[in-house]
């Protein structure tokens, strides 16, 4: 067993001292490895960001209730209590027409027009938030047409269309990736097979004196296993790089808009599981396209 | 034990290299295939090591046919067979050491035993001490005593030698051959093709004339 182990150090050593050699060949396909990787990974970490900002909306649904203009504080106070003590709600705040006007002032342009009006033409309002156990699309369809019967209502808005269309587009988008990821390791399969096929060529004498001294097709097999998974370690680890190095550059513009909306917004960082994931999927596609490679090409040399 | 029997060999490209050979070579036996260049006989030690098959006849080699050998069988063949050629077919870049370890390598032995076995296999050809050089460091006569080197290291139990001296003068052919002759001595079975006739004289053992892809004249072994 050990000397088994030994001998495949010894391989995959000497498959990293052939690279080594063959620099310009390994940079390259290192190299395309790396970016080719790079695109399906920019659109994972957008839809992971987007799913991030998705899953905080939706963590947290509003539901807002305008109440009749003509309410007072009185009936507009027993109208909040019952919404608080609705079994559906969890948390519940009460607006009144002066603190909505502060706010409208605050996120509006319009404070000397505001300052014009006769009177404050808002309503009294309610911002309620639901039960996690109620957060699902059907339940808060149900509690919206339930508080819509309470009287001194005007409207309950539950504006999940927006969501929807953003959650609509990033499954487009998961989708697009997923097709181009596809796309993009069939081209890697290739890139790297190719690649193989050259280092197969360049070793050609010494897999024929190597199959006559009664090599079997394993044993020719294995450095060239193990180039193409040295190609994707060394690919992955770069994408890696690069992926981080690009997180950092972007992250100041996401932040200036995310400032300009008010909020904030941070890109889906890779955690170890993420990262050992990509790495075991290059070396996978690497290993994948060397065998592809040495089934095509190695049969076809024989000792002569 | 090598055996063919009606062997005919017609490559894809139509050209018929043997036709109907019929011999064989016992255990530990020395043997010289004869014969001038295009005369099939190495035709006949790729059929003999499988790196070709018969277009029909029968080969069979240490009791297997090789006809019948899966091609997954065929390497562990070939580590019973110990094959020296011509032009050596040593790896330029690689190391003396490691041109003759190759076929221990191959097996997976460890590496005590390996660098034990390649100093003795190079004191038998005379090459100790240059584990180190570069194949192209050495003469031919030199180089050809690596190939042999190569080819007994894994201790098979039959040689074939493809015009092994070739290249060499008188005087080296004779240490070449006499090497070959010590080995079958400790029972080795040594097939040489040679289209030198001194050696024939030299060695006196059984030759076998092939001609066109003929057998002219392979005078039967002498038995007991």
């Amino acid at each position: 067993m050990v000397t088994y182990l030994t001998r495949h150090l010894q391989v995959m050593l000497s498959a990293l001292g052939a690279m080594q050699r063959n620099p310009a060949i390994s940079l390259n396909t290192i190299i395309i490895v790396a970016v080719t990787l790079l695109l399906p990974l920019y659109l994972y970490i957008a839809v992971q960001s987007g799913q991030q900002l998705s899953d905080s909306w939706q963590g947290r649904p509003q539901i807002s209730i305008f109440l009749e203009t003509e309410v007072a504080d009185r009936e507009a106070a027993l109208i909040y209590d019952e919404i608080r003590l609705h079994p559906a709600v969890e948390l519940a705040e009460l607006i009144s027409p002066s603190q909505a006007m502060v706010e409208f002032r605050a996120l509006s342009d319009l404070g000397e027009q505001l300052d014009l009006l006769p009177d404050n033409p808002l309503p009294f309002s309610i911002v309620a938030m639901p039960h996690s156990g109620h957060a699902s699309r059907e339940h808060l369809q149900r509690v919206e047409q339930e508080l819509q019967k309470i009287d001194g209502i005007d409207a309950v808005r539950l504006d999940l269309a927006w969501t929807d269309r953003f959650n609509a587009l990033l499954a487009l988008v998961t989708q697009v990736a997923t097709v181009l990821s596809a796309l993009l390791v069939v081209g890697l399969i290739f890139i790297i097979g190719n690649t193989i096929r050259l280092l197969i060529l360049n070793r050609r004498a010494e897999i024929e004196i190597t199959k006559l001294v009664g090599a079997t097709d394993s044993f020719v097999r294995r450095p060239f296993l193990y180039y193409g998974a040295l190609f994707g370690l060394f690919g992955g680890l770069l994408c890696l790089a690069l992926l981080g190095a690009t997180a950092l550059w972007l992250q100041p513009f996401i932040d200036q808009l995310a400032a300009s909306y008010q909020g904030s917004a941070r890109l889906y960082q890779l955690d170890m599981a993420d990262i050992a994931t990509i790495v075991l999927i290059a070396i996978a596609i690497g290993w994948l396209a060397a065998r592809w490679s040495v089934a095509r090409h190695l049969q076809q040399i024989r000792p002569n | 034990m090598i055996k063919l029997s009606r062997v005919n060999k017609q490559y894809p490209n139509g050209y018929q290299a043997l036709t109907d050979v019929s011999f064989d070579v016992a255990d530990g036996e020395m043997a010289l295939v004869l014969g001038p260049s295009g005369a099939g006989k190495s035709t006949l030690f790729k059929l003999i090591t499988r790196i070709e098959k018969p277009t029909s006849g029968q080969i069979i080699v240490q009791d297997q046919n090789l006809g019948r050998m899966r091609e997954s069988k065929v390497p562990f063949l070939r580590r019973e067979i110990g094959v020296i050629f011509q032009d050596h077919k040593l790896l330029l870049d690689r190391s003396v050491f490691d041109n003759v370890a190759l076929p221990l390598i191959v097996i997976g032995m460890p590496g005590d035993e390996i660098r034990k076995r390649v100093r003795a296999a190079l004191s038998k050809v005379g090459l100790a001490g240059r584990e180190q050089d570069l194949p192209v460091a050495l003469s031919g006569g030199e180089q050809q005593r690596v190939g042999i080197a190569r080819a007994v290291i894994n201790r098979p139990s039959i040689l074939l030698a493809d015009e092994p001296t070739g290249n060499l003068d008188e005087s080296l052919s004779d240490e070449i051959m006499d090497i070959f002759r010590d080995f079958n001595r400790v029972g080795v079975t040594v097939l040489i093709a040679t289209h030198d006739l001194r050696q024939v004289e030299r060695l006196g053992c059984r030759t076998i004339n092939l001609q066109q892809g003929q057998i002219v004249s392979a005078p039967p072994r002498e038995v007991g």
